[in-house]
């Protein structure tokens, strides 16, 4: 490596700077999620530090996915450096809260001041740091944070965890110029939910996007503990972009083509429930302790006025529950995954749900009662029972 | 800097480039040869050209230009044992809970993963192959090209398995190299989805020019004999030690001679010194490659034919031995040694599996 060796003689890599520890650690605590634990690779496991101006930039990446954020600093020397990630954070927690002083020596030493405590770690070449994908100028789309955030918790539940159903480890993102919609599906059951009536300027057409289920966690923590009313999120060939505040999180791009989700969809169904949520979700959490605990079915069984819910298996027993519906059609009996229900009931937050079957062998859907602003609909695929 | 840097089979190289201008390069290659015949750097020199940011042709044909950031980066790949070495103890130093669940992984560049086979196994384990599966699908961020190496072919069984899935649809962005010293030890599953690229054995003269240029510190004699040791790979030639060589043959020919004169106590006093543990395993695989050479220079000497003889320096010996044995002897012996090679696999007991092999082929009074 005789390059770096020349630029850290010809003295061009300084840095120091002065900061709040508060504020360090609010940032270093943001990025955590993005820094891996479980790594021998170095440049996963280093913050990129980049002082310019009067603030302090840092980033963190796990390659897939990177997060850049910034706080404020009095910054006597520009210049970057790189900092063992775990190690920074722990330490910075024990400080006591006072300024902080970050300064880069030779050979990718870093000196850490604050109060009388003094410590100095090693880092590596900043050259090593993959280099960070910039933010596109054009097609830059606000997204309302709220709006964002409660599609993503009513969706992400849904994105299969299996590796190698690669096409669904994300959820879509359709945007319209009118509209949002975010889909997640694992194969056996598909969350879907639309809101319309916003505005998305610089949006024409459809734009389809498969947004990975790393980022969308990430996303989530990240919306969680903002203020900003809106995100900015954009896109170029290979990488996904959402600003959130003064946080840039950014995100390789997943291939595949995401299923043809509409197809899925059930149109023609004959018989409608109208269920209290959390009554029937205390219901099925009963009768589950029952099912057997590979395939968690439980059996509904729709009879004039009732809804049956049983579940048994060799090893526990049995158990059944009833409740009161408004009912007249023919009897019928369905079973279902009772995690899958019991997932989307605690998405909706105990609100009426209405559950809608066409008959045993054909997908049942369920979605919210009153329909609010948003369009929610959840698609569960029946069980053999 | 380029692939002019590759030494020997050019034809392979000249097709392997040939793909690469056509585009049509296969998305899993296994790239099989000898140990040190150039795998891992051959691989490399490809992702870089996949990925190097001015790339250059050269007779006509795509190369890289060796200091692009592309380039440098995935150089420093390079050095294998050393950066082995650093994940080594970088998963020594984490916390104990995380030590369990941590793989060893070598990535230099954010699109050129590298798996070595993890230690104390030294097997490519299922969470390895997992991490290969959970990011083979994202777009490249800053090459073209994601490129992962397999670096041995040892795979735990569940590994390989589950690795067919993504040989069989990788993303076109992707490709996969497996490197192997013999391509009969991956499933022939995993073969028939890969295409097969040999890189063969290069001439003695060839090994001994490369010798005289690259190793101005050994004698003439001394590159000489490396040249024929090293059996026609350049990596095992250039760093050749000479030295533990003639150790390991040394005890192979007491191995030998013990197991013609029946002098037991010769060789339990040799084979005593093969205990367990990872360099007992370093030592018995040296001991063997040794006593494969000798053999085959007492059959090249039985068979009228010493100019093939690789041992040049212990003639004398060796013709000592080859009037003593005859061809079936040496048929015999080979059998057995190989027998020895499979229980190692086994993990049978190093000493007693040599026992059992000089003592096999005593002469029956």
């Amino acid at each position: 490596m005789p390059v770096e060796a020349i630029a850290s003689v010809a003295g061009t890599s300084t840095m120091e700077i002065t900061l709040s520890k508060q504020e360090l650690l609010r940032e270093l605590t943001a990025t955590q999620g993005v820094v891996e634990r479980k790594t021998t690779i170095p440049i996963l496991s280093n913050y990129l530090f980049e002082a310019a101006g009067d603030k302090l930039s840092l980033t963190a990446t796990d390659l897939d996915l990177s997060l850049r954020t910034s706080c404020t600093a009095k910054v006597k020397k520009e210049g970057s450096c790189t900092i063992p990630a775990r190690k920074l954070h722990d330490y910075v927690k024990l400080l006591p809260d006072a300024d902080i002083t970050i300064k880069l020596l030779e050979n990718h030493w870093v000196s850490i001041r604050c109060g009388r405590s003094n410590t100095k770690m090693v880092g590596m070449a900043k050259s090593n740091f993959p280099s960070l994908p910039v933010f596109p100028t054009t097609g830059v789309v606000k997204i309302p944070t709220q709006i964002l955030l409660s599609m993503i918790a009513k969706t992400g539940f849904a994105i299969a965890s299996e590796e190698s159903r690669y096409t669904l480890n994300g959820a879509l993102m359709v945007l319209k110029p009118e509209s949002i919609t975010m889909v997640a599906t694992d194969g056996h059951r598909l969350a879907h939910i639309e809101r319309s009536g916003e505005k998305f300027e610089g949006v024409s057409g459809e734009m389809k996007t498969l947004v990975p289920k790393k980022a969308m966690d990430e996303l989530k923590s990240l919306l969680d503990s903002t203020d900003a009313d809106t995100i900015e999120f954009a896109k170029d060939d290979s990488t996904l972009f959402f600003r959130i505040g003064g946080r840039l999180l950014t995100s390789r791009q997943l291939t595949g083509q995401f299923p043809n989700y509409e197809a899925v969809l059930p149109k023609d169904v004959s018989k409608s429930i109208a269920l209290q949520g959390t009554e029937l979700m205390a219901a099925i959490s009963r009768v589950a302790q029952f099912a057997d605990e590979r395939s968690r079915a439980v059996r509904i069984k729709l009879e004039k006025g009732e809804l049956k819910l049983s579940a048994s298996s060799t090893e526990t027993g049995e158990s059944e529950d009833s409740l009161e519906v408004d009912y007249n059609g023919d009897p019928l009996a369905i079973g279902f995954n009772a995690q899958y229900l019991l997932d989307f009931l605690k998405a909706t937050g105990g609100t009426d749900v209405k559950l809608e079957l066409k008959d045993a062998q054909s997908a049942g859907q369920l979605r919210p009662a009153e329909g609010e602003d948003y369009k929610y609909r959840y698609i569960v695929m029946p069980m053999r029972i | 800097m380029g692939f002019s840097d590759f030494h020997g089979n050019t034809e392979v190289v000249h097709s392997l480039r040939d793909m690469l201008a056509r585009n049509r390069f296969p998305q899993a290659v296994i790239l099989s040869g000898p140990e040190g015949a150039g795998k891992y750097t051959l691989a490399l020199m490809l992702a870089k050209a996949m990925n190097c940011l001015e790339p250059k042709v050269t007779n006509g044909l795509p190369d890289f230009c060796g200091h692009c950031a592309n380039c440098t980066r995935i150089a420093q790949s390079e050095d294998l044992s050393a950066r082995f070495a650093e994940a080594v103890e970088a998963r020594e130093n984490l916390r104990e809970t995380d030590k369990k669940e941590t793989r060893i992984f070598v990535q230099t560049h954010p699109d050129v993963l590298v798996i070595p086979p993890d230690p104390p196994q030294l097997m490519i384990k299922m969470d390895q192959v997992r991490r290969v599966i959970g990011t083979i699908y994202y777009r490249p961020g800053e090459g073209k090209e994601r490129v992962y190496i397999f670096t041995d072919s040892a795979f735990m069984k569940e590994a390989a398995n589950s690795l067919l899935k993504v040989l069989e649809e990788p993303p076109e962005f992707a490709t996969i190299f497996l490197l192997t010293t013999n391509p009969g030890e991956l499933l022939p599953t995993l073969r028939s989805r890969s295409m097969i690229v040999t890189l063969s054995a290069l001439p003695v003269e060839e090994v001994e020019q490369y010798l005289a240029k690259n190793r101005p510190d050994w004698n003439a004699k001394q590159r000489a004999l490396v040249a024929r040791l090293s059996e026609g790979a350049i990596g095992r030639a250039r760093n050749f030690d000479l030295a533990a060589y003639v150790a390991a043959r040394s005890q192979a020919l007491v191995l030998l001679n013990a197991a013609r004169r029946s002098d037991h106590s010769e060789l339990f006093k040799l084979t005593e010194t093969f205990r367990a543990g990872a360099d007992g395993r370093e030592k018995i695989e040296n001991l063997l490659r040794a006593t494969y050479s000798v053999l085959q220079d007492l059959m090249f000497l039985n068979s009228g034919t010493p100019q093939f003889i690789r041992n040049t320096d212990i003639q004398a010996d060796l013709h000592k031995l080859a009037e003593s044995t005859g061809f079936d002897w040496i048929a015999q012996a080979a059998d057995r040694l190989a027998e020895v090679e499979r229980g190692m696999r086994r993990n049978l007991l190093r000493s007693l599996s040599l026992d059992a092999f000089a003592t096999a082929l005593e002469p029956t009074a």
